[in-house]
């Protein structure tokens, strides 16, 4: 189906400093679809649902929005779509092949290489500094020497330049939570999911960091974007936007 | 692919080592505690297996049967006479009297052992020349002549400058002099250290004991099998006579060296077991920080088995070094300081001379088992939770 070239392999033939660069297939095609999804939770003695029978296609190319209140449950669907969490029934697909029909190696390398995750919560190792962080997705890639310039491009569009030798403890929550978005662009991935991502950050930041994301989704990136914030939505040209209430996803109209 | 493998082991190995060194405080209290623990565990094993070794030399030149008399329960001198009433036994090769005894230096403040020997009369004295650094075993013993064969200590603590001569005082202080002829190589220290060898005759004039008495008999006898059946014919012929076999002596040193290192395992065994509990608790209980790692490593597209990999590898890093620091030590421990820790359980007795210098042993088989006790509990302590923690779903440790 699609053909992607990888950045890192480009990058000893394109000029720097340079982006992940992809040839696009022709034409939209279902990327994620999740099928009557539903999972619960145990909350004393009954299951309470996270998330309930949830349908979604999800095309190629597409910058979804999802809006709710906390406890609303799209982080639990976020983890279900990356295959972080097993559903209690109906199925994700990624690519037209269903998680967790896949053994954990072959889950894993699906995540590596098609998935960038931006949590909602810190998600920097803190011992480790901000260039390693952004290069663990690669730890066992062949182009270490290559991956380090990627890693140093991305930093540059996140606005940390200077930062690749700090550790997360010297930066701000914003700023690491810009090495967390650096981090989910290095794999050069089909698909984001982004959880509350510019929830700590403060307006001029959130504005560049919608701009790098529109930037991403012109080239093809595919994107999921959770927030409570019903502004984003708005700044995002052709985005589905959907609500997610007691479990339930819903399309907004408009 | 081959290539591709070697660089995936490669980076995994640098992970492995960029994370010892981020956690290099915990890193290294574990490796300290670990290299402690193989270093007990190494120079108590080292030390047990000299001294069995060297046990085992000493025995090995105890004679088949010794017969000392006894008198209200002292050992006393034996009449040589007593040698003779043994003609009539059938498969007695050899009875050779012997005297020795301890002499006190009060000058040097030492302690000697004295030992009259009749090396000629001995089955295997010839022998007893390869023992010899350099010179000759003192000759016959029907005159005193004061030629005398020493040990190297006694070589040391008389600090003789060259001379080969000295003097011992007699019981009525009358100064016998002596003439080393010759001196014991170091590899037998264990036997000779303290040891001045002279011919029976010396020896009887230096502690002056009066003609026809000597302090033991020794039985050689014509085919080992039948030391026990011996030993029981000349008990039933000589009933006021404690006759010791070769047996014997090896029970009764067994025993008491059978306790005290096994008193030593049991000190030991209970390290470990801290140890190990130690390694299991400090694991087992991964700190929340430890699985939020994991998680975002799964998260990231890390597979369960690379993060394993991660893990044994620094397991591995962890306690080849614990050992390769533990063993070293405890040579030195064993070698240059003579097993100090140990000295006090296991030596005193006079059996094992207080100044005796231990060559270290240690078989591959030791080695193995140490490990298998110390590495692989220590293994499975860390790599089993991280495993646990790897298989269950990434998002719990994330929360949100
Ligand atoms: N691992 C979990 N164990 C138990 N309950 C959970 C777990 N994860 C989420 N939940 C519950 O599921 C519901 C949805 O949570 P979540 O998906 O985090 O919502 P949101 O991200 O919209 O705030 C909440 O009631 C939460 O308490
Ligand atoms: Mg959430």
């Amino acid at each position: 189906m699609q053909q992607i070239v990888p950045g890192a392999v480009l990058l000893f033939s394109a000029p720097w400093p340079m982006t992940c660069y992809r040839i696009e297939t022709m034409g939209k095609y279902v990327i994620i679809e999740c099928k009557e999804l539903t999972k619960a939770y145990p909350v004393e003695a009954t299951m309470v649902h996270a998330v309930n029978t949830v349908n979604l296609p999800v095309n190629k190319g597409d910058f979804l929005v999802i809006l709710g209140h906390s406890g609303s449950g799209k982080t639990t669907l976020l983890s279900l779509i990356g295959g972080l969490t097993s559903p209690d029934s109906g199925q994700v697909f990624i690519d037209g092949v269903e998680n967790w029909r896949q053994s954990d190696q072959a889950l894993s390398t699906m995540r590596n290489s098609k998935i960038g995750f931006i949590f909602q919560f810190a998600s920097l190792i803190p011992t480790l500094s901000v260039m390693e962080n952004i290069l663990l997705p690669l730890s066992f890639c062949q182009n270490p020497a290559g991956s380090r310039v990627l890693a140093l491009d991305i930093l540059a569009q996140v606005g940390l330049a200077d930062k690749a030798n700090a550790f997360p403890s010297q930066l701000s929550g914003g700023q690491q939570r810009r090495v967390a978005i650096a981090r989910s662009f290095i794999n050069c991935p089909d698909i984001i999911l982004a959880d509350e991502p510019t929830g700590d950050l403060d307006e001029e930041t959130e504005k560049d960091i919608l701009a790098l994301f529109r930037r991403y989704n012109e080239q093809g990136t595919t994107f999921v974007v959770v927030t409570h914030n019903s502004d984003l939505a708005a700044t995002q040209k052709g985005a589905r936007v959907f609500s997610m209430r007691q479990a339930v996803l819903t399309p907004q109209a408009g | 692919m081959a290539r591709h493998n070697l660089e995936k082991q490669l980076s995994i190995l640098d992970f492995a080592l960029s994370s010892l060194w981020r956690h290099r405080m915990k890193s290294l209290s574990v490796l300290l505690v670990f290299a402690a623990v193989i270093f007990l565990l190494a120079s108590f094993q080292m030390v047990t297996q000299a001294l069995s070794d060297k046990a085992k030399q000493v025995l090995a030149h105890t004679p088949e049967i010794t017969l000392q008399k006894m008198s209200a329960g002292r050992q006393e001198s034996i009449p040589l006479a007593y040698g003779e009433q043994l003609a009539g036994i059938f498969g007695i090769r050899r009875v050779v009297p012997r005297i020795w005894g301890y002499y006190f230096d009060e000058v040097r403040l030492a302690n000697y052992t004295v030992m009259g020997l009749e090396v000629n009369e001995m089955p295997e004295g010839g022998r007893l020349g390869a023992t010899l650094a350099k010179g000759v075993m003192p000759g016959p013993a029907d005159e005193a002549q004061g030629r005398v064969v020493v040990g190297q200590s006694i070589k040391k603590t008389m600090d003789l400058a060259g001379r080969t001569t000295f003097s011992l005082f007699r019981p009525d202080l009358s100064l016998k002099p002596f003439e080393i002829s010759g001196e014991f190589s170091p590899d037998t220290d264990i036997l000779t250290n303290d040891l001045i060898v002279m011919n029976v005759a010396d020896a009887r004039d230096l502690f002056g004991i009066p003609a026809g008495l000597v302090t033991d008999l020794c039985v050689y006898v014509a085919n080992p099998k039948e030391i026990e059946t011996i030993a029981k014919k000349i008990s039933e012929a000589l009933p006021s006579v404690r006759v010791l076999t070769r047996s014997q002596i090896q029970k009764t040193y067994q025993v008491v060296f059978g306790w005290r290192s096994g008193f030593g395992s049991i000190c030991l065994l209970a390290a470990l077991a801290a140890f190990v509990i130690l390694a299991w608790d400090k694991a087992s209980g991964l700190s929340p920080e430890e699985r939020r790692e994991i998680a975002i490593l799964k998260v990231l597209g890390w597979e369960t088995s690379d993060i394993l990999a991660v893990r044994s590898r620094e397991s591995v890093i962890v306690s080849g070094l614990a050992c390769i620091v533990g063993m070293t030590a405890a040579y030195i421990h064993v070698v240059y300081f003579d097993a100090a820790l140990f000295r006090p359980v296991l030596m005193g007795w006079s059996v094992l001379r207080p100044d005796l210098h231990l060559l270290p042993r240690l078989a591959a088989g030791d080695i193995l088992l140490i490990l298998a006790f110390t590495v692989i509990p220590y293994l499975a302590a860390t790599v089993i939770p991280a495993w646990r923690s790897a298989t269950v779903p990434a998002d719990s440790a994330l929360g949100g």
